[in-house]
């Protein structure tokens, strides 16, 4: 019975597309066709050309902003891994008892609704909290302005995205074999040179791993430099939905929304030809 | 190297964990605006929130629209994941990346299409526009964590239930499904995580209408950082808090009985 259902399904073949049928179309419907609406925009509105593109690419405003946008990815990526990497160790070669204890906080704070997050961060850098009144404390009489700068956004980014890159190096040095380390050390490595020769190139996966995710999440961000950066140093996310909401200009958001999806398509396109993709988020 | 990583470490672990303590207190606080540490205590902020249409109805949108994602995301998501685990078609590579496809368009292009195509579609500002948005969102996550369960199901299991005369539907209802019921309770966990929390799609179609919880605080934190978010993200924090450590302490208090039992597999 069961060979013959096999079989019966293996000549036919139509089963795998009956299932797949009601998601595909779905998709179809409420993904790909937002998406083109997309496309199509930043090409038609307010009428057929490229000058969206070419006010986009050109104009110093939104050259400022894409470029503000790839630094601040970049340097968020950076202190993901300097704050994950030391973090990843501990847990990966502490007791069992503080590596759990030390995995539930990073999991706390991966789940966490990220709003909570920027929002903690308001009060923690805010004029009346804890931060300046330290700085008081030891004698800084006129403490600078923490809040809506480039410093208060990229620190929130930078705690909300290190527990991906947590995540993906703990993984990788957990499966790490101590007889590796072992033997590098009885042929004589240790210190900087263990680390750096053998210990760092194990982990070099993780590290491929966690600083795509959190360059590509940085990308899109929109929620936090929207509620914590300045103002004056915008990131494409935030500017996209000021040109939507603000002015309506669908056309120039569209067109930067493209921008932003092609950029961060390669970036990924090129990790799913080295790794795969569903390895990102696994 | 050693000492250096681990005191690094133990730094960092304060970095993570400070934003999540401060919320608690911030919550009990009588300050009128932001302050830290709180001058007095009080539970003015829980009242406000509790009697306040203006957070309860949002709260209740939220909850109603992530419910009827998982629904619609599971009803859609487990035929296909049968199909794309237990099938081999032509396509099936590019099928399979483009469940994925979701994760890695970032939210505010999605939201600048949904906003234009929605507003045609006379979807904007309600609740079905952003629970059909939200779905299209939740699929990978869902996807994901079920195939992965799908590839460890032991089919061996199936065939002996149809060697012994049970017939494809009987297998799959009373071997397949329960086999697979923890895969499929934390798949719709994660959809309906997905789409309570998702924030830039929900600012840019919810409207007021259909306004959910994370687009009242953006909102709330960008005009005046009204206290009671303090409030809304210790409930959060304890819901997350219950949810993450129930299953540790479950499994801690199984280890500490005298025979432990076997390990229930999807974890």
């Amino acid at each position: 019975m069961g060979i013959s259902l096999s079989k019966l399904t293996e000549k036919t073949n139509i089963w795998p597309w009956l299932l797949l049928a009601p998601l595909g179309i779905y998709m179809l419907i409420f993904f790909a066709v937002p998406l083109v609406d997309v496309a199509i925009m930043s090409f038609t509105e307010p009428k057929v050309s490229f000058a969206n593109y070419q006010k986009v690419l050109t104009g110093a405003l939104y050259q400022r902003v894409f470029l503000n946008t790839f630094t601040t990815a970049a340097f968020v990526t950076l202190c993901c891994l300097l704050v994950g990497y030391p973090l990843a160790y501990l847990m990966a070669h502490s007791k069992p008892r503080t590596a759990m204890l030390i995995l539930l906080l990073v999991t706390m704070s991966f789940w966490t609704s990220f709003l909570v997050r920027t929002y903690s961060w308001m009060v923690l850098l805010g004029n009346n909290g804890p931060l300046i009144a330290f700085l008081q404390m030891i004698g800084v009489d006129n403490p600078p302005q923490l809040l809506f700068t480039r410093f208060s956004s990229t620190l929130a980014m930078v705690h909300i995205l290190a527990p991906y890159m947590i995540m993906n190096i703990y993984t990788v040095m957990k499966k790490i074999d101590p007889a590796l380390i072992r033997s590098a050390e009885s042929l004589g490595a240790k210190g900087w040179s263990l680390f750096r020769h053998v210990y760092l190139p194990l982990t070099a996966p993780g590290i491929a791993n966690g600083s795509v995710l959190v360059f590509v999440i940085c990308l899109g961000f929109y929620v936090t430099p929207v509620l914590l950066g300045s103002p004056r140093e915008q990131m494409v996310a935030g500017l996209i939905g000021h040109q939507i909401e603000e002015f309506l200009a669908f056309g120039l958001g569209s067109a930067m929304a493209m921008i932003l999806l092609v950029v961060t398509l390669i970036i990924l396109t090129i990790y799913h030809r080295r790794f795969g993709l569903d390895k990102l988020w696994g | 190297m050693n000492t250096f990583m681990r005191w690094a470490g133990f730094i960092v672990v304060l970095f993570i964990a400070a934003p999540l303590v401060i919320v608690v207190p911030m919550s009990f606080s009588n300050a009128s605006s932001l302050q830290f540490p709180p001058p007095g205590y009080w539970l003015g902020y829980y009242r406000a929130y509790f009697t306040n249409a203006d957070w309860l109805i949002p709260t209740w949108n939220s909850i109603l629209i992530a419910t009827a994602t998982t629904i619609l995301t599971m009803a859609l998501v487990v035929p296909a994941t049968f199909a794309l685990v237990r099938h081999k078609f032509r396509g099936k590579g590019f099928a399979d990346l483009m469940m994925l496809m979701p994760m890695a368009v970032p939210h505010i292009v999605m939201a600048v299409g949904y906003y234009s195509y929605f507003g045609d579609l006379g979807l904007v500002h309600s609740h079905l526009g952003v629970i059909l948005a939200h779905t299209c969102l939740s699929v990978p996550i869902a996807f994901l964590v079920l195939s992965a369960n799908l590839k460890g199901f032991d089919r061996n299991l199936e065939r002996a239930a149809q060697s012994l005369g049970a017939s494809p539907a009987k297998t799959f209802l009373h071997v397949t499904l329960p086999i697979l019921r923890p895969g499929l309770v934390i798949s719709s966990l994660f959809a309906f995580i997905q789409s309570f929390d998702e924030t830039v799609v929900a600012i840019f179609i919810s409207g007021r209408d259909a306004e959910t919880l994370p687009r009242k605080m953006f909102d709330s934190i960008r005009q005046e950082a009204d206290p009671v978010i303090a409030v809304i993200s210790t409930l959060l924090f304890v819901v997350v808090l219950v949810g993450i450590a129930a299953p540790y302490f479950a499994s801690a208090l199984r280890s500490r009985a005298p025979k432990p039992s076997r390990p229930a597999g999807a974890h």
